[in-house]
């Protein structure tokens, strides 16, 4: 019995001017998609490329233990997605990189030790261009799915009311519930179909193409990404059975899921976001400034002096000087690393706000799958505070091998004075785990569930109780 | 019998669900946003008297003329609230010396706060109109005539010796005045907000402002229920015009601004004519060295290091010597096309060794001031040149673009009444580059450049007091309005095509 519903549903969809309209927007909103990143993934790509390999020979060219423990590693480079179009993620408000390198000292005989420094990406305050949301997966499925869910859904009950076919379905002897699971299943299909197909057309235009090449864990998470937003769509469709079987006529129950929608989908996520990080505000950048400077001073106040008491190249001063520049490059890193935790934090918490808001929840795990935005981000810096871990202790070790070495990283004259082969130098490398992301998109994907199951549960009781 | 059909009009709608729909919606939004838009501008107006605060600290810290280098800030736009535009966006503050003429690419920002929160996108309230005045409009127009033709009630009234103009008339007036109702409402707390918060100052000009947002905003409310209309009269059923509505709704709002600009690509910066431009700057300033060392060697003491021995040698950066600093350098940029020269000394007591030097350096201080600044301007007369057709007429391209939708044109019109728009932030740029004349012109007022307070404080530090201060008003209100002009023109003749057509339709039409 379903299946006859569905089966009327359906062919009553297919024939609609929304059907066409919707078949429309999503293959040209897929298209630009597709030809948007097939124009500009190359170079993104490229450009990470240069970018990584310039860091890579500097590193390499050096041969010493000292050079290797003082200059640092260099520029460490966010790998670019290859599932960029599914979700841009904000990638031009984030940073790229995290540098690794050293700062000059005022002493002439002591040279600052390499740490990490994790600038902002501050592209914006040149850019004049106006600002919009970049056309990605995550705009097509959360803004405009969503909306055309709501199209196809707002009248299924409460129109066939109006007509009075509801009542003649009903008396047939069907359950209420099969009649709402056929009419459900009907939007689903009739929807998902032109969003397949847009998805397919996408997908081949891109794969097409020699110069973008998706591996076997790309199509591994693609195919958790198409899992998505057919749950997304779900919901917004019990919200319009919920709304629809509620409401008498079917140009209120319009109304009320367009403000809903509206309110959900477009405002909810800037205001509330806006609000949450008023709570945890983070240092300014000139209050960092100001920190690091006066941790320098107190430093310089602390050593200069004591240094300056010493006999020239005794092993009492070496170890005094390396225990200086160990001192400053931990509390220096400690402090950025403070400030970028404060950063984080107050994003992080405006992001668990906005998860109210379902285009959110799409968004973030859109994001997650794709290996972009703030999550990604996140596991990027891990991924370099490990490496950076795996580097000093590349350098200890090097040290302790060599018996002729003081021992006392920090200075020259206090290390090892082998050659080191570049190759065994430690090389960064920004992997990105499957597991992790299913952690972190865990909660969103339960979310998302929990808003479904209360809509549809809506729907049902709404729908089973109301009067014909 | 136009307030006849008005009146039943009016009864009609103000008597429906979506109205009220209309009015709670608008309400909540506006005020909602409206406490945090005023939340934030306060924040961004205290980092503006801290960041005003700690410049009038660092001046006094220049005891000479030469290392006299002023940070203007930029003040944060009350009208902002409005339309945000570019105001919050755009770098804040820029150092105005004689030597190098500030543009919109060499700021830098005061009270940097978390530069991640750029992830969440920003409203205000013109955007809460762009999207839900547009879709209510829609939603009142969409059955206008189609549902009184499936009614049967349109061949009712036409029964009846009045006009079929008079009619569409009569529909449109009355829809307009319900639709005004949560407009005004939303416009009007949103104000009392702003006038309760101390912190917002708003100026008789400033309500002036407002009321041509109003004004733009009551013309794209306009717009929309035109075309509603319009799409109810060509169509039968009331469903198609829903349907068709809605789509036309999503993509004149939701899909086309942000399409338009993803699927153009953006105009590859021509690399050459940077280049180009870049390596004509720089021969602006060899040149300029070519003849400072020429002076140098021609001198009454030839062969002597440019800095006269008065500090150390070592040009480094920010070297500390003695009693007081010295430094020059040529700043080199080429992605903004940027190159200048900065020659700063802040002696504060000078060596004994040094005074028999002082004439000379002063002869040379002399010579080099109006140097710098002849080829500051040189130099600046290309870079404007090359930064206009780089960045500059892209950013305006993008716009014109985006005026193939009514809310381009309806955010443009906003933008320039709020003074937000590109524009509106290019006059503090050119007030930025006005003070530098004020500055050079002090400098030359006190004769500055041969003095020995150029370089050392030796004899007394610089008095900036008689400096006049930086100030910087918005345009004035007949600017904004003529910025704001073309478009609030070009939405009253999309209003205008549209009736006609509607009115050509619906006379054609059979009831």
């Amino acid at each position: 019995m379903i299946w006859h519903i569905t089966k009327r549903e359906l062919y009553d969809n297919l024939n609609s001017l929304r059907f066409a309209l919707t078949t429309v927007l999503l293959l040209g909103l897929m298209l630009i998609n597709a030809i948007v990143h097939l124009r500009e993934h190359p170079v993104r790509v490229q450009k990470y490329h240069d970018a990584a390999t310039e860091s890579l020979d500097r590193l390499k060219s050096r041969t010493n233990l000292y050079q290797i423990a003082q200059e640092g590693p260099g520029y460490l480079y966010k790998k670019p997605s290859s599932l960029h179009f599914c979700a841009d993620g904000g990638e031009d408000f984030l940073a790229d990189n995290v540098h690794g390198g050293f700062y000059a000292w005022a002493t002439a005989d002591l040279a600052g030790f390499w740490q990490l420094d994790y600038m902002p990406a501050t592209l914006n305050r040149k850019n004049i261009r106006p600002d919009t949301i970049k056309i990605d997966w995550g705009f097509v499925i959360g803004y405009v799915l969503s909306l055309i869910a709501i199209l196809f859904t707002f009248d299924s009950i409460s129109g066939e009311r109006e007509r009075g076919t509801l009542r003649l379905t009903l008396a047939n002897s069907v359950p209420r519930h099969t009649v709402l699971i056929g009419k459900f299943f009907g939007a689903l299909v009739s929807i998902s179909v032109p969003f397949m197909l847009a998805v397919l057309m996408n997908l081949l235009v891109i794969s097409t193409s020699s110069d973008v090449q998706l591996g076997v864990e790309t199509w591994s998470r693609l195919a958790i990404i198409l899992f998505i937003p057919i749950l997304y769509l779900c919901l917004f469709l019990a919200l319009g059975l919920l709304v629809s079987s509620r409401v008498r006529q079917s140009a209120a129950s319009l109304v009320i899921l367009l403000l809903i929608w509206v309110t959900f989908v477009v405002f909810m996520p800037s205001t509330l976001a806006s609000i949450a990080s008023g709570f945890s505000p983070s240092m300014t950048y000139d209050e960092f400034n100001e920190r690091a400077i006066q941790l320098v001073n107190e430093l310089k106040g602390e050593y200069d002096a004591r240094l300056q008491d010493m006999p020239e190249q005794s092993t009492k001063k070496i170890e005094l000087s390396g225990e200086y520049v160990i001192r400053d490059v931990t509390e220096r890193e400690r402090l950025s690393h403070e400030y970028l935790t404060q950063q984080h934090a107050q994003i992080q918490l405006a992001r668990s706000v906005t998860r109210i808001s379902p285009v959110v929840l799409v968004q973030h795990l859109l994001e997650v799958f794709a290996g972009t935005g703030f999550e990604r981000h996140q596991q990027f810096v891990e991924n370099v505070q490990r490496y950076a871990r795996e580097y000093r202790e590349f350098v200890s070790d090097m040290d302790r091998a060599d018996p002729d070495s003081l021992h006392v990283i920090g200075t020259y004259e206090g290390m090892s004075k082998k050659p080191i082969s570049p190759e065994s130098i430690p090389m960064f490398e920004d992997t990105l785990s499957l597991s992790r992301d299913f952690n972190a998109a865990a909660i969103d994907l339960l979310l998302l569930t929990l808003f479904f199951v209360v809509f549809l549960a809506g729907a049902y009781l709404a729908f089973v109780r109301v009067e014909i | 019998m136009l307030t006849v059909l008005i009146r039943r009009e009016l009864l009609n709608n103000l008597m429906t669900f979506r109205f009220a729909a209309a009015v709670l919606i608008m309400l909540l939004l506006v005020v909602a946003n409206t406490f945090v838009l005023i939340k934030d501008y306060e924040q961004r107006l205290e980092a503006y008297n801290t960041a005003l605060k700690t410049e009038h600290r660092r001046s006094q810290d220049s005891k000479t003329y030469s290392s006299g280098r002023f940070n203007v800030a930029r003040p944060p736009n009350p009208l902002s609230i409005f339309n945000v535009g570019l105001d919050k966006r755009l770098g804040n503050e820029i150092g105005i010396s004689h030597g190098f003429v500030p543009t919109l690419w060499d700021t830098g920002t005061y009270k940097l706060t978390n530069p991640l929160l750029n992830l969440f996108t920003s409203i205000d309230i013109v955007f809460i109109f762009e999207v839900v005045l547009s879709l209510i409009a829609l939603i009142f127009s969409y059955d206008a005539i189609a549902g009184e033709r499936e009614r049967g009630t349109l061949r009712l009234v036409v029964t009846h010796p009045v006009r079929r103009g008079q009619i569409l008339l009569a529909k449109y007036i009355s829809a307009m005045l319900c639709l005004l109702v949560p407009l005004l409402m939303s416009l009007l707390l949103a104000i009392i907000l702003l006038t309760t918060a101390t912190v917002v100052s708003l100026s008789v000009g400033d309500f002036l402002r407002i009321g041509g947002i109003i004004l733009s905003s009551i013309v794209y409310l306009s717009v929309f229920y035109l075309i509603g209309m319009l799409i109810s009269t060509v169509t039968r059923r009331t469903g198609t015009a829903l349907m068709l509505a809605m789509f036309v709704w999503g993509f004149w709002v939701l899909v086309y601004p942000n399409a338009v600009l993803t699927a153009i690509a953006p105009p590859q910066t021509s690399q050459a004519r940077m280049v180009s431009a870049y390596e004509e700057i720089k021969q602006i300033w060899e040149a300029f060295d070519r003849e400072r060392k020429q002076f140098l060697a021609n001198d009454a003491v030839p062969g002597e290091d440019p800095h006269l021995g008065m500090v150390g040698a070592d040009p480094n950066f920010n070297q500390i010597w003695g009693s007081g600093y010295h430094y020059e350098y040529f700043h080199r940029d080429s992605s903004t096309l940027r190159y200048d020269y900065h020659a700063v000394s802040n002696i504060e007591k000078l060596h004994e060794a040094s005074k028999p030097q002082v004439p000379h350096a002063q002869d040379y201080y002399r010579f080099l001031g109006p140097q710098i600044v002849n080829a500051a301007e040189r130099a600046w007369l290309v870079r404007k040149q090359a930064l206009e057709t780089i960045f500059v007429q892209p950013a305006i391209l993008d716009r014109i673009l985006l005026r193939g939708s009514p809310v381009g044109m309806y955010d443009a019109a906003t933008q320039a009444w709020a003074g937000t728009d590109l524009r509106g932030l290019r006059d503090f740029f050119e007030a930025a580059r006005r003070y530098r004349r004020t500055l050079i012109d002090y400098y030359y007022d006190k004769n500055a450049f041969g003095s020995q307070q150029w370089f050392s404080a030796d004899n007394g530090a610089v008095d900036w007091d008689r400096l006049p201060q930086f100030s910087f008003l918005r345009s004035d209100i007949e600017i904004n309005a003529a910025r704001a002009l073309p478009d609030i023109c070009l939405l009253l003749i999309i209003n205008l095509v549209l009736f006609i057509g509607i009115f050509l339709v619906f006379q054609k039409s059979e009831v």
